[in-house]
């Protein structure tokens, strides 16, 4: 009897432990968000996110993605915009505020491997949606930080750019020989 | 004894072959439902009603959980339910859910049919001269499963007969349960070990060796063969060509029936509910024939 009532205490405390690690948000709650008013002293960056380059690889994309609300005809998913920079913010904090404020569809992961989050698809175009060379990438200042995008710390006026390869990079100006 | 087994096995092994695969191309939720209806029912004609609702008791359960867990790990698909630490709950990972379970378990309720229709001696008749060890081999593995349901319930018997069980709380009768777990595992290994050396000693696979079979193909047996051949191939070059391809993601495509569709609908449902209607037709003939005497 003693060790069942043990075994009933685990049950019941890993219960309990699922229950409160748990959050449930309505649509509504998680794109609530507060943005900072842009005041004169106030530090900015800026972010856009686009994806023009599946425009030039339409033949390779994902037939049931091929649609004007996932891949915008100009290519533009959101125009560059001023975010007010809080302190100690990442690229993902600023992307998670802006995608949240637009409501814009992202999934991302958190990988323990290389302890950052990796960016999985921004308005339902994933990683391999068009080719098996394709996924998201961000640029800082027309760099590509080789670092996971919450472990880039921003500075005033960074200008950030979300974009969309389709060949691992090279169509965005990243390429791996010169890096 | 029912008319399925009657059947050539060469038959049969078509028929099986040609639905497991026809339920396993296509994520077309019109198709997967036609196949698990289908595999239920005729699952039900060959084991009987009460055993059916026996497995079905453990079936949907599984079924549920199987597609509660789609929506937990992927986050694709556009409509939101809600928000499940921070990750999107969507509508249609929860349907990819139920429909991928559905397939997985129409294809349990399928080979469930093909175990009992095809034992192993028919298995091993068809093949065992172009691939006697695979054959063996895929016999054995096939009929795995219910031997080991059978034997866990003799060495469960033993083990109470014994007096080795405890009665006293729930976690030694578990523990109970894994030594029989154990003893269950050590005896198959061991029995299959025993069944191949005893094959080897009979001189199993060997050059020369006649065996006997009781199998004939019959005038029927040859046109339900070229039948099944015929539309199980028509169907699924339908599939391959997309005829009825469906996307879950990012949202759910809609079902079109055009005419096209509609045949491969046709087509599918006819193929699967074929063996329900032959075990129908066979008997509704019996008894026909029964009252006149």
């Amino acid at each position: 009897m003693k060790k069942d009532l043990f075994a009933i205490c685990i049950v019941i405390f890993v219960l309990i432990l699922v229950f409160t690690g748990t959050k449930i948000q309505s649509v509504e709650d998680y794109y609530l968000t507060h943005l900072d008013d842009i005041t004169e002293d106030s530090q900015t960056v800026y972010l856009s996110i686009r994806c023009d380059t599946i425009l030039d690889n339409w033949d390779k994309l994902d037939p049931a993605l091929r649609q004007e609300k996932y891949v915008p005809q100009d290519g533009v998913i959101l125009q560059r915009t001023e975010y007010v920079l809080r302190k100690g913010d990442t690229v993902y904090n600023i992307l998670d505020r802006a995608i949240r404020h637009n409501q814009i569809q992202m999934e991302c992961i958190y990988s323990i491997n290389y302890a950052s989050t990796y960016v999985e698809g921004i308005n339902h175009l994933y990683e391999f949606s068009c080719g098996e060379l394709s996924g998201w990438m961000f640029m800082v200042n027309g760099q590509f930080p080789q670092v996971g995008c919450d472990r880039y710390t921003l500075q005033d006026g960074d200008e950030i750019i979300w974009c969309y390869t389709c060949d691992l990079g090279r169509d965005v100006g990243c390429y791996w020989e010169m890096s | 004894m029912k008319y399925f087994d009657r059947l050539h096995p060469a038959v049969a092994f078509v028929y099986f072959a040609l639905m497991i695969a026809i339920s396993m191309l296509t994520t077309n939720p019109v198709v997967i439902a036609v196949s698990y209806l289908s595999s239920i029912v005729f699952c039900g004609m060959l084991i009987g009603g009460r055993q059916l609702m026996v497995s079905l008791a453990y079936n949907l359960p599984l079924l549920i959980l199987l597609s509660a867990t789609n929506p937990i790990f992927v986050h694709k698909g556009e409509t939101i339910l809600f928000f499940l630490n921070d990750n999107p709950v969507t509508k249609e990972a929860i349907l990819y859910g139920v429909f991928a379970s559905m397939m997985i378990m129409s294809v349990f309720y399928w080979f469930k049919c093909y175990s009992t229709v095809m034992t192993s001696d028919k298995f091993i008749y068809l093949f065992g001269r172009i691939i006697p060890k695979l054959s063996l081999v895929l016999s054995m593995s096939i009929a795995f499963i219910p031997k080991l349901k059978r034997k866990y319930k003799e060495i469960d018997e033993a083990q109470k007969a014994l007096g080795i069980y405890s009665g006293k709380g729930m976690v030694d009768k578990i523990r109970s349960k894994f030594r029989v777990l154990s003893i269950l595992l050590t005896n198959s290994l061991e029995s299959s070990i025993d069944t191949a050396d005893s094959m080897r000693a009979r001189g199993y696979g060997l050059k020369g060796r006649s065996s006997y079979a009781i199998y004939k193909m019959t005038a029927s047996d040859k046109i339900l063969c070229a039948l099944f051949i015929l539309v199980g191939t028509a169907s699924i070059v339908l599939i391959v060509l997309g005829t009825v391809d469906f996307n879950f993601y990012p949202t759910l495509s809609p079902i079109s029936l055009q005419a096209l569709q509609i045949v491969a609908y046709a087509i599918i449902t006819a193929f699967a509910f074929a063996p329900t209607i032959l075990e129908v037709k066979e008997n509704v003939l019996w008894r026909c024939l029964k009252s006149k005497i």
